[in-house]
C-alpha cells in the first residue's frame, strides 16, 4: 500500500483538532463547573462569577483556536 | 379560598394548551421545510457532480457575490501596477473576467499559466477563475485594491452601525429617553444593549475612566455584531470571518491602549516591576512586550477563528450529502440529508449566539486590555506606606522590601478588577 505524504498532514490535522478539542472542553469544563456552583451557592454574585467566567473562557478558547488554525494550514497546505 | 385559587390555575392550563399546540404547529412547519430540503439538497448535489467544491475557498475572501443558484456577481478589480519602466499606473476593471480577458492578466489555475483563449474561456464558464490566482502579463502588482466581498459586507455593517447610531442619538437629543421614557421597541432594544455595555462592561473594567472609551467600545461591540450577523443572512458573508478585518480591530484597541496608558504602564513595561531586582527585569521586559503583543494577537485570532469556523463547520456538515453521494451512491446521500440538514440549523442557531458572545467577548477583553495600560496603580501610594511601615519598625528588611509590595500590588489589582 502507497502513502501519499499529505496523507500524514492530513492525519496530523485531525488527531491535532481532536486533540485541541480535548484540551479546550477540559479546560472550560473545569471552569464552568466551579463557577455554576459557585453562583448558585451565591446566587448575588452570579453576575461577576458569569462575567469572568466568560474572559477566562475566552482566553482558554483562544489557545483551543490557535491549536486549530495550526490543523487548518496541516489540512490545507 | 379554593375557589379563587383554582380559576387562575385553570386559566393558566389553558394557556399552557394553547401554546402547546402552537409550538406543535411550528415544529411540523420546521419538519416540513426540513424535508423539503431534504429533496432540494441531493439535486444540487447532482449539479455540482464532477467538479469538486473548495470549501475554503467559500468560506473565505473572494472578489464575487454568491446569488447561487440565480447569479454570480463579480467584483471590480483595481490595481496599482508597475511596469519595466518603474512608473505607477491604476488599473480597474469590471470584474476577474473582464481583467483576464482584456490581456493585461494571466490566469494561474492548479500552479500552471493558462495561456490559450479556449481554456481561459472554459475556465471563466466553469468559474474556476474565481478561485485561482492572477498574474500580471506584464510588470507586477503593487497594491491589490480590489473590492471583495468581506469589503461590502463590511462596509455594510458599518452603514447599518452608522445608521442605527444616528438615529439613535438624534432621538436621545430630542429627549426622548432622558426626559421622557424610551419609545419604541428598536430604542428599548437598543438602549438595553447600550446600558449593559456601559454598566457590565465599561464601568467594572476601566472604572471612572470609561466615559472616554465608550464610544469606541459600542462601535467596535455594534460593528462586530452587524458584521457576524450578516454572515448569517442567506448570501451574505461575515467581514468578521476575514483576518485583515479582526487584526484591523484589534490594532485599533492596541493603539488606544497604548495612547491612553498611563506613566505607570510605560514604566511597568520597559523597566519591568519596581520591586523586582535588575537581572529578572531584563527576562522580565521582553516578556511583558510579548505578553502585551501576544495579548492583542490573539484577540484578532480570537474573532477571526469562530467566525470561519462557524462558516466551516456549516459547509462540511452540508459536504457531507456531496460526500456520501460520491462515495455510496444518491440513496446514502438522501439518507446524510436528513441529518447533515438538522446539524446544520443547530450549528446555524449556535453561530447565532456566537455572534453575539464574541462581539461581547471581543469589546469585554478589550476593555480589559485598554483598562490594564491606562489604570494608574495606586501601586506607589501602597509602597509608600509600605517603606513608612518599614522604617518605623526599624528594621528595613531586603526580603521584607520586595514581598510586602508585591502582595499589595495584587490586592490593588484584585480590587479593580472586582468593582
Amino acid at each position: 500500500m502507497e502513502f501519499d505524504p499529505t496523507a500524514y498532514a492530513f492525519l496530523a490535522a485531525g488527531l491535532g483538532a481532536g486533540l485541541v478539542t480535548i484540551g479546550a472542553s477540559y479546560g472550560i469544563g473545569r471552569l464552568a463547573g466551579p463557577a455554576m456552583e459557585g453562583s448558585a451557592r451565591q446566587p448575588e454574585a452570579a453576575g461577576d462569577i458569569r462575567t469572568s467566567m466568560i474572559i477566562a473562557a475566552a482566553l482558554i478558547e483562544g489557545v483551543a483556536l490557535f491549536g486549530l488554525v495550526i490543523c487548518v494550514l496541516l489540512a490545507t497546505s | 379560598m379554593g375557589r379563587d385559587g383554582s380559576a387562575p390555575i385553570r386559566n393558566h392550563g389553558y394557556c399552557m394548551y394553547e401554546r402547546h399546540l402552537a409550538m406543535r404547529k411550528s415544529l411540523y412547519a420546521l419538519l416540513l421545510v426540513l424535508t423539503l430540503g431534504a429533496f432540494w439538497v441531493p439535486t444540487q448535489a447532482q449539479a455540482a457532480e464532477g467538479g469538486t467544491v473548495d470549501i475554503v475557498g467559500h468560506t473565505a475572501d473572494g472578489f464575487y457575490l454568491e446569488f447561487e443558484p440565480m447569479a454570480t456577481v463579480e467584483l471590480p478589480r483595481i490595481f496599482l501596477m508597475e511596469d519595466a519602466s518603474g512608473s505607477l499606473t491604476l488599473k480597474s476593471y469590471a470584474s476577474t473576467a473582464a481583467a483576464l480577458q482584456s490581456g493585461d492578466f494571466q490566469l494561474v489555475l492548479d500552479g500552471e499559466t493558462v495561456t490559450s483563449d479556449s481554456d481561459l474561456s472554459a475556465a471563466i464558464d466553469s468559474k474556476k477563475h474565481l478561485h485561482a490566482g492572477l498574474q500580471p502579463a506584464v510588470g507586477s502588482v503593487i497594491l491589490d485594491f480590489s473590492i471583495s466581498r468581506h469589503l461590502i459586507f463590511g462596509l455594510l455593517a458599518m452603514l447599518i452601525v452608522a445608521l442605527i447610531g444616528i438615529s439613535l442619538a438624534r432621538k436621545y437629543k430630542r429627549g426622548v429617553g432622558r426626559e421622557e421614557a424610551p419609545h419604541g421597541v428598536f430604542q428599548n432594544a437598543f438602549e438595553a444593549l447600550i446600558v449593559y455595555i456601559r454598566d457590565e462592561i465599561a464601568k467594572p473594567t476601566l472604572g471612572e475612566k470609561h466615559e472616554k472609551f465608550l464610544p469606541y467600545l459600542l462601535t467596535a461591540f455594534f460593528f462586530i455584531l452587524f458584521a457576524n450577523l450578516l454572515g448569517l443572512v442567506p448570501y451574505g458573508a461575515a467581514a468578521t470571518s476575514n483576518l485583515a478585518v479582526t487584526g484591523m480591530l484589534a490594532v485599533f484597541t492596541f493603539v488606544i491602549g497604548q495612547v491612553y496608558a498611563s506613566k505607570e504602564h510605560w514604566k511597568h513595561l520597559l523597566l519591568g516591576p519596581p520591586e523586582v531586582p535588575v537581572l529578572i527585569r531584563i527576562i522580565l521586559v521582553p516578556v511583558e512586550i510579548l505578553g502585551l503583543l501576544t495579548r492583542h494577537f490573539a484577540l484578532a485570532i480570537r474573532l477571526f477563528a469562530n467566525m470561519a469556523a462557524g462558516a466551516l463547520v456549516i459547509f462540511s456538515l452540508l459536504g457531507l450529502i456531496f460526500i456520501m453521494n460520491v462515495t455510496f451512491g444518491a440513496g446514502a446521500a438522501y439518507g446524510a440529508a436528513v441529518p447533515s440538514i438538522f446539524l446544520t440549523v443547530f450549528i446555524s442557531l449556535v453561530k447565532l449566539l456566537v455572534a453575539f458572545i464574541q462581539a461581547y467577548v471581543f469589546t469585554i477583553l478589550s476593555a480589559l486590555f485598554i483598562g490594564m495600560s491606562v489604570e494608574e496603580h495606586h501601586h506607589d501610594e501602597h509602597h509608600e506606606d509600605d517603606a513608612h511601615h518599614d522604617t518605623g519598625d526599624l528594621t528595613p528588611a531586603l526580603a521584607g522590601d520586595g514581598a510586602a509590595p508585591e502582595k499589595a500590588r495584587v490586592s490593588t489589582e484584585r480590587e479593580v478588577v472586582a468593582s
